[in-house]
């Protein structure tokens, strides 16, 4: 599927996002020009050779905030999707076999989740539980798992009602083997999108969160916490969110480009697209060749 | 040339069309300017002062105590005495004072003919049975205030005596704005419904409370003042943001407003009033001495010497207020020069004196717990990083009950001050002071050198170094390291004039809006 999704422009521009993103999660820190966490006299200083997105309230390079601000800011949306994708999906395949009891229960568990707000829910369980990150995607993820139960189980339904399923099972086939079979095949493809789209708001929960002070413990540096410090100062430095919010933006955008990309890419039709494309990429080829 | 019938009918049409369209605009521009003219002028071009400020949980000053608060509620309460612009005690509800010779009675004569705004006496009686109830209603926040007091009872109608435990000359200050709003006794006959409900006799009474919304006042023409109160109505906003408070004022939405000192500088550019409010400030980091690992001394030096007021200065007050090493500004008559940099920043110091109590750096490893984030707890948590004490800042919304039941092991505290010194001075070091957060730990000779404080009337000459004895006696307390002091700042339109500069507190007697 990579390799279908790197065949479209916006699959390529979403994937080189998203490496360069992942890839500040990983060496972020290391690469900071400046410790993150040392203050100096130089406060609310403009861009320098020294300080190349100039320093914060406390005199801290701004730059290097940013960097080592991503492992955490990363790791929050993947720890939001993990948590949403394993909550979600399991019982949305489960529901179609496991009979009528547990699918009335889960449904209305889903709903029950789909009407809560999960940003002030998340609010009031680091408040019960211990304002970390950890607890704050935690409960973000089981909160935003409707979405995988919902996909998940719509997909499941339609494969579980096709003649060869239903063949299947008369034959005597076990539902683990029907969902390895053919289950999967069909339902991966929705859940790829999910996940993708979820990844999104995933980093747009963590930068809430970390914005209005919950879920890190301060002077731990975080995409949204640059930003909601930069807003206390913006007489001084007007210019100081725009790094952080191109950030911000430009990772959530990724998600969704790449969410759009895995659906255009997945199905027949994707396929097809894709084939058509490749034919006219190799006749513009032979075109120019000739 | 005749234009064709179709064409007319429809151009005809289209300017119908035009009309109405222009004449709908019209009508919803005007009933848009409508509605902010009758917002604007909702008291009908009567003065009026619009606040933007935090909107204050409580209105019962015997359950909102002696904090900042009392700012606010002074505007529905008169107080038994007032502070002048040397913060001298001048004459409130009561007109005048005296001490009998022992120093431990003070008789208070009150004004005559003074009501509540709900029509009821403000007598002798009504302040007796004020005092009694801030003394004894179970959750009363003044009641470690009144400790001086033994016994209250009247003389008359006008005269209330006040009996002491023991000599002091500080009541006339005490009983002022933070601690003698004198509430009226009838509605204090249901402490919840005037929690809400004010009742007072103070320049306004409140007319709305939208609580977490706004308050809405109106002048009091029976407040004994009230011929030098030249404001009709106030309006009080909950404050907004930080960072819109300078555009909000710039624009009109209010008159006056509390300012970060990060917003001094974009305020002066917008033309606007900024006010620097002598007071008696002065933020400190707590420490539980009976709690490990500050049940070492060594430990509590260590802190003493790691901490660099000047950063505090220069990164919390922008420069606007001072370094201070006591609860007290640099030159207030209690501040002590003879302990005036006591501990200096001496970080290598600091580092010594954590290997000699045997903790290598980063062994130690505190919560310092606060109610919100802020510049100076980052500031602490660098500091005492830098010689090998670790600190997390963890935030606590309810950071209050912990602090003041004592459970906390580090924490940090602003105080407002107080008009009677020595009540701070008792408030910080004294066994049960409520910003002592190693009760029930008091210094040596602290006790003794307050008393003596206490019995020295304030007009003596021995007062001020009575006086500052006694923050030299506070000041050998570790439960408390004192940081910055910083003045109370306010944005104000022009259209507001000059507020009076008495320290700490916000007096409208004298203060005009222009229409």
């Amino acid at each position: 599927m990579l390799r279908r999704i790197l065949g479209l422009t916006s699959g390529r521009i979403a994937v080189g996002i998203l490496a360069a993103v992942a890839l500040l999660a990983v060496f972020g820190p290391l690469l900071a020009p400046q410790d993150p966490l040392a203050g100096s006299t130089d406060i609310l200083a403009s861009p320098s050779a020294r300080h190349l997105l100039g320093t914060d309230y406390l005199g801290r390079d701004v730059l290097s905030r940013l960097l080592a601000g991503s492992r955490l800011s990363v790791l929050g949306a993947v720890q939001v999707t993990l948590m949403a994708l394993v909550v979600g999906v399991v019982p949305g395949i489960l529901s179609v076999y496991l009979g009528r009891g547990f699918e009335w229960v889960t449904l209305r568990l889903a709903d029950t989740l789909i009407a809560l707000p999960f940003l002030v829910f998340a609010v009031a369980v680091t408040a019960l539980l211990g304002n970390g990150i950890p607890q704050a995607m935690f409960t973000v993820g089981i909160m935003v798992s409707p979405l995988f139960f919902r996909v998940s189980r719509a997909a499941t339904l339609s494969v579980a009602r096709s003649p060869y399923v239903e063949a299947a099972v008369i034959s005597g086939a076990s539902i683990a083997w029907i969902v390895r079979r053919h289950l999967w095949a069909k339902v991966l493809p929705p859940i790829a999108i999910a996940l993708a789209n979820t990844a999104g708001v995933g980093f747009v929960v963590v930068s809430s969160l970390t914005f209005l002070g919950i879920g890190v413990r301060p002077p731990a540096p975080t995409w949204g916490g640059v930003l909601a410090s930069d807003l206390g100062y913006l007489s001084y430095r007007p210019w100081a969110p725009l790094a952080p919010t191109v950030l911000i933006m430009a990772t959530v955008w990724a998600c969704n480009l790449l969410a759009d990309a895995v659906r255009d890419v997945s199905g027949e039709a994707g396929r097809a697209l894709l084939h058509t494309r490749t034919i006219r990429g190799r006749l513009a080829a032979a075109g120019r060749d000739a | 040339m005749t234009i064709p019938e179709t064409i007319r009918k429809g151009t005809t049409m289209t300017i119908a069309r035009r009309t109405r369209w222009a004449a709908a605009l019209g009508a919803a521009l005007a009933l848009v300017l409508a509605g902010c003219a009758t917002d604007a002028g909702s008291s009908g071009g009567a003065p009026t002062l619009r606040w933007a400020v935090a909107l204050p949980a409580h209105w019962d000053p015997v359950v909102s105590g002696s904090g900042a608060q009392f700012r606010i509620l002074s505007l529905a309460y008169a107080s038994l005495t007032e502070i002048d612009e040397a913060g001298k005690a001048v004459p409130g509800l009561a007109q005048g004072w005296d001490y009998n010779a022992a120093g431990d009675e003070v008789t208070f004569h009150l004004r005559p003919n003074l009501t509540f705004t709900d029509g009821e006496p403000l007598d002798a009686e009504a302040v007796k049975r004020y005092l009694e109830r801030a003394k004894t209603q179970q959750n009363s926040a003044l009641f470690g205030d009144l400790t001086s007091i033994k016994e209250v009872t009247t003389r008359g109608e006008l005269d209330v005596v006040v009996r002491l435990t023991q000599v002091d000359y500080q009541i006339p200050l005490l009983l002022g704005q933070r601690v003698a709003q004198i509430t009226s006794p009838k509605a204090a006959q249901d402490p919840a419904k005037l929690d809400q409900s004010p009742v007072g006799a103070g320049p306004f009474v409140v007319t709305e409370n939208v609580p977490g919304s706004h308050v809405y006042l109106a002048k009091n023409p029976d407040y004994w003042n009230a011929a030098n109160v030249h404001i009709d109505r106030v309006e009080l906003h909950a404050a907004p943001d930080a960072a819109t408070v300078v555009s909000s004022v710039q624009t009109g939405v209010y008159d006056l407003a509390y300012l970060e000192p990060t917003q001094v500088k974009p305020a002066k550019a917008a033309g606007l009033d900024v006010v620097f409010q002598p007071g008696f400030n002065a933020s400190n980091i707590s420490i539980n001495v009976n709690k490990k690992p500050f049940d070492n001394p060594k430990i509590v030096d260590a802190v003493r010497y790691a901490v660099n007021r000047q950063e505090f200065v220069d990164k919390v007050t922008f420069g606007y207020g001072k370094a201070t090493d006591q609860p007290f500004p640099p030159g207030y008559i209690a501040y002590d020069e003879q302990s005036a940099n006591r501990y200096p920043y001496d970080p290598e110091r600091a580092r010594a004196l954590l290997a000699e109590a045997g903790y290598a750096p980063g062994q130690i490893k505190l919560d310092l717990v606060v109610p919100a984030q802020s510049t100076a707890a980052e500031i602490v948590e660098s500091q005492l990083g830098a010689v090998g004490i670790g600190v997390a800042i963890k935030v606590d919304p309810n950071w209050s009950t912990p602090f003041f039941a004592k459970d906390l092991t580090l924490s940090l505290y602003g105080t407002t001050g107080r008009e009677s010194p020595v009540q701070t001075l008792t408030a910080h070091f004294g066994p049960n002071g409520p910003l002592n957060l190693s009760t029930p730990y008091e210094p040596d000779g602290f006790a003794e050198a307050v008393s003596l404080a206490r019995r020295t009337p304030l007009e003596s000459p021995d007062y001020a170094r009575n006086l500052q004895a006694a923050t030299r006696a506070g000041l050998a307390s570790r439960a408390l390291v004192f940081t910055y002091s910083q003045p109370n700042i306010l944005v104000k339109s022009t259209k507001l004039s000059a507020l009076p500069a008495i320290p700490g507190q916000l007096h409208w007697a004298g203060v005009k809006v222009t229409p």
